[in-house]
């Protein structure tokens, strides 16, 4: 699909303080939200961030770099079932030791994921992460080691992390500010990556890889960095998802979860940074609209959104906002916006 | 080596409802460009065409298989010329567009048969003896319908005009159009004949599978499995890919129930690793 | 030292010979161009030479080293440039962009990950040179898919000048320009050093004989002639098969 139209490079100016004008907006909105939310809507509002983490880590692989991919959720699952097991089988109850540990062992399984589904392109690549995925679906649900995993009804009853903290406790507020800043952490580094060098090495490589072959880049490299740190991120938004909703199941590595992410990358707009956090918003926020009336229609709800998204909304809804926000730029700055 | 046998005779049928299921899925990715991921949910919704036909009102089963095949061949006409259609060569929308189709599908399908999966049905009974052993009759038949329909359509392909006009569509879609062929009416009979054998699938899978709503992805991942193993394309790739896939999965499941699945993604990986294209897949 | 050797190289393409033992040599400086009938292989040459494929028989040097199987990028690393005959540029980024990019390819920048891209002045700087160079600074801000045809081929040769090669392999850089446009790309050529070779696939023949020191002609895949401009305008053959495509075509010119 389309790349959204993407900022050009200026080095910043002086007066550039109403660039960052909408991060200042926004964040101070969210932090001061809780005040006005009940709880059931902050929890709502801490998954939305936890699957805009996931969603943004989507974004890198397909929408920066341009690698479809049906199989993220794999990821996904590998942080919130590793940093799970090592809470509730071995015992490890910090949680400043048992969440790098489930990223760290995202990472690695996209590492190797990666490593078998790069040798194909295309369609190829497609089926292949898709397999992949459900492949660790299956997994899961191997009976003999039941023990460890939960086998097909997965890990239950996850402790909330345990974050060392004397007099802490878990409720909506607390829940809400440890999503966010985690959601805040992941979206700096993300950008960070996304303004790089190499965030434009594979926006490059999306748009013509012959091209960036020959002028010199090892673009099979760089495909396999961005797809792990991808694949990392991915597990992050797994090893926050675990302990808030106290369960993680095996089709939390399948294509379901991977098409929802999808959804949300696109519905937002691919290729933006932004975009999937808005994306994921409003997928939530339906199902939870939806579910207060006919929560056994919402997948019917869910496919007619592919499907009108795809015939009817190209781009996603982000990129339109972005346009709205540089026509108010260009009436209210003082100079041009043009070097 | 009665066991052997068994669990064989169990991978070839099982696989030749795969193999039925893959054909059109594998001649459309070749010939349109198009990628149907709601192949499976068509494979569905004839398995449950199927039992409402043949359980539900006492039809007879080719009737019931019939209708089922004709169920499928319509829907998946439905989103050929509602949607696909227009996403001519752009795989990702295409996919994004039929996950969609599979979800509403499905949910359409729960509404109407509601939650509960529907147990195996078939309208063979009997049993073949077998070295000594008894083995089903349906499983026989599936088989020989498998057969029957691959020598049938590689006989369409390969001694029929309009066969010929297909594997020139695939070949060089351009070239073909330009020689003044109506390359769109042959695209969409291919199309509906590959549904409508997906359909038969679907009915006469049934008595292996039983009609279960989950049944649209489930089958869905094992058709691309074989059709990255076998080669897309090509009817012999389909077919030894579905073999390939049926008998890892009938002695898996007989020796090590909980790995089968597993067993089949390593093949996957295996030949992606060494011969990315399949095992057979068509040369353009 | 030769910049360029080739050896024997063949490609079969499965029952097309697209490409029948070709052997030559390119000096350092040298301005070769690359004529023949449509099908003679000059694409498929430059994709060998690229990387993009692989020799069905033969070797390839580059300066001194053996790179017949090498990967493209690592070519690109070792001072060969390309630009392609079908436009091939990066639609949905900006002309600043693509030009960044193609500045960078071989430096190792590329792997950063938290520096801003901004903060890697030279880069700028020399994109903004090159991007000057060849007027299309003004348009640094538009997406190149929104470029017209003309300022398009001229980013796509803009790009393969931006890794300073020493070995340049053009494919058809003026096809589909104004005369003027061409005049343009033939002045750049000759603007490049003295140590820089030139390889060129074109038709057009003002500006094959107003560049090349030395033509060779490909017809079916296989060398006819090699020589000078006079040389080559004298041989037979090559009257020949350009006198057969005069009469078809009724040209004069193959463009």
């Amino acid at each position: 699909m389309g790349a959204a139209n993407l900022k050009s490079f200026k080095p910043p100016r002086q007066g550039d303080v109403i660039r960052f004008a909408p991060y200042i907006v926004i964040g101070v909105i969210l932090i001061i939200l809780p005040l006005f939310l009940p709880s059931h809507l902050e929890y709502l509002m801490a998954r939305v961030f936890i699957f805009a983490i996931f969603a943004m880590s989507l974004n890198l692989i397909w929408g920066y770099t341009g690698l479809f991919t049906l199989g993220h959720a794999a990821f996904f699952g590998v942080g919130g079932y590793a940093s799970s097991i090592l809470v509730m089988r071995y015992g490890i109850e910090s949680f400043w030791l048992v969440a790098p540990a489930g990223i760290l062992m995202a990472a690695l399984v996209a590492a190797v994921f990666g490593y078998i589904a790069l040798r194909v392109s295309g369609l190829y690549f497609l089926m292949v992460t898709f397999a992949l995925g459900e492949l660790l679906v299956s997994l899961a649900q191997v009976d003999v080691w039941r023990d460890i995993t939960g086998g097909t009804f997965g890990l239950r009853g996850i402790p909330p992390p345990n974050l060392g903290i004397p007099g802490f406790t878990w409720n909506g507020i607390s829940w809400y500010y440890f999503i966010l800043l985690a959601f805040a952490i992941c979206y700096f580094l993300l950008h960070r990556i996304a303004n790089s060098p190499f965030g434009h090495v594979i926006q490059g490589i999306r748009e013509g890889e012959p091209r960036m072959r020959a002028l010199g880049y090892n673009t099979w490299r760089y495909k396999y960095i961005a797809f792990i740190i991808g694949g990392l991120f991915a597990g992050v938004a797994g090893v926050l998802f675990a302990p808030f909703m106290m369960l993680i199941g095996p089709r939390h590595f399948g294509i379901v979860t991977s098409a929802e992410g999808l959804l949300y990358v696109i519905i937002g707009g691919a290729g933006t940074l932004f975009g999937p956090v808005i994306g994921a918003a409003v997928i939530i926020g339906m199902k939870y609209g939806v579910s207060m009336y006919t929560p056994e229609r919402w997948p019917l709800i869910l496919g007619a959104m592919f499907v009108i998204v795809v015939m009817f909304l190209r781009g996603g809804i982000y990129p339109h906002l972005v346009n709205l926000w540089r026509k108010a730029r260009l009436r209210y700055s003082y100079g041009s916006t043009k070097d | 080596m009665e066991f052997v046998a068994i669990s064989l005779l169990n991978g070839i049928s099982f696989g030749m409802v795969l193999f039925l299921l893959t054909i059109g899925l594998s001649i459309t990715l070749g010939l349109m460009g198009t990628l149907n991921l709601a192949h499976g949910a068509l494979f569905m919704v004839a398995a449950f065409v199927g039992w409402t036909a043949s359980v539900k009102l006492g039809l007879n089963y080719p009737l019931a298989v019939l209708l089922g095949g004709i169920a499928a061949g319509l829907v998946g006409l439905a989103i050929e010329r509602g949607l696909l259609r227009h996403l001519y060569k752009q795989l990702n929308e295409q996919v994004v567009v039929t996950i969609g189709c599979i979800y509403i599908i499905t949910n359409l399908s729960l509404w109407v048969w509601g939650g509960a999966g529907r147990t195996p049905f078939t309208g063979f009974t009997g049993s073949f003896p077998i070295g000594g052993m008894m083995y089903p009759a349906h499983r026989v038949a599936t088989i020989g319908i498998g057969l029957i329909l691959f020598f049938a359509i590689r006989w369409l392909l390969e001694k029929t005009r309009l066969g010929a006009i297909v594997r020139a569509g695939m070949d060089d879609k351009e070239t073909t159009i330009g020689l003044g062929i109506n390359l769109g009416r042959v695209t969409y009979l291919a199309f509906f004949l590959g549904c409508f054998v997906a359909g038969i699938a679907g009915v006469i899978g049934a008595q292996m599978l039983g009609a279960n709503l989950a049944m649209g992805w489930s089958i869905l991942l094992l058709a691309l499995i074989v059709l990255v193993v076998g080669g897309a394309g090509s009817i012999q790739g389909a077919l030894l890919g579905s073999m390939v896939i049926g008998t890892i999965n009938a002695f898996g499941i007989a020796l090590v129930p909980d790995f089968a699945r597993f067993f089949m993604y390593v093949v996957m990986i295996i030949i992606l690793m060494v011969k990315p294209t399949g095992l057979l897949a068509r040369k353009a | 030292m030769e910049a360029l050797r080739i050896e024997g190289l063949s490609k079969d393409f499965g029952g097309v010979q697209a490409l029948k033992d070709v052997s030559f040599a390119v000096q350092v400086g040298e301005r070769l161009a690359i004529i023949g009938p449509n099908g003679a292989g000059k694409t498929t040459l430059f994709n060998l030479l690229n990387g993009q494929e692989k020799p069905t028989a033969g070797q390839i040097y580059l300066f001194g080293q053996e790179i017949t199987t090498m990967p493209t990028h690592r070519r690109a690393n070792l001072g060969q440039g390309r630009s392609f005959q079908s436009t091939s540029l990066f639609p949905n980024l900006t002309v600043r962009d693509n030009a960044l990019l193609a500045v960078q390819g071989t430096k190792p920048s590329g792997f950063q990950l938290f520096r801003p891209f901004t903060a890697y002045k030279y880069l700028f700087t020399k994109a903004q040179e090159l991007l000057g160079a060849m007027a299309l600074w003004e348009s640094r801000d538009d997406l190149a898919r929104a470029l017209g045809y003309g300022e398009q081929r001229r980013l796509e040769v803009t790009l393969s000048l931006a890794s300073e090669s020493k070995l340049l392999l053009l494919d058809e850089p003026s096809s589909g320009l104004t005369a003027a446009e061409s005049t343009d790309i033939v002045t750049m050529i000759h603007n490049l050093g003295p140590d820089v070779a030139v390889v060129i696939v074109a038709h057009d023949m003002d500006l094959v004989f107003g560049l090349a020191g030395r033509i060779m002609v490909l017809h079916y895949g296989e060398v006819i002639a090699d020589g000078t401009p006079e040389e080559i305008q004298a041989d037979s053959r090559v009257k020949e098969i350009y006198m057969g495509i005069e009469e078809e075509t009724g040209n004069a010119r193959a463009s």
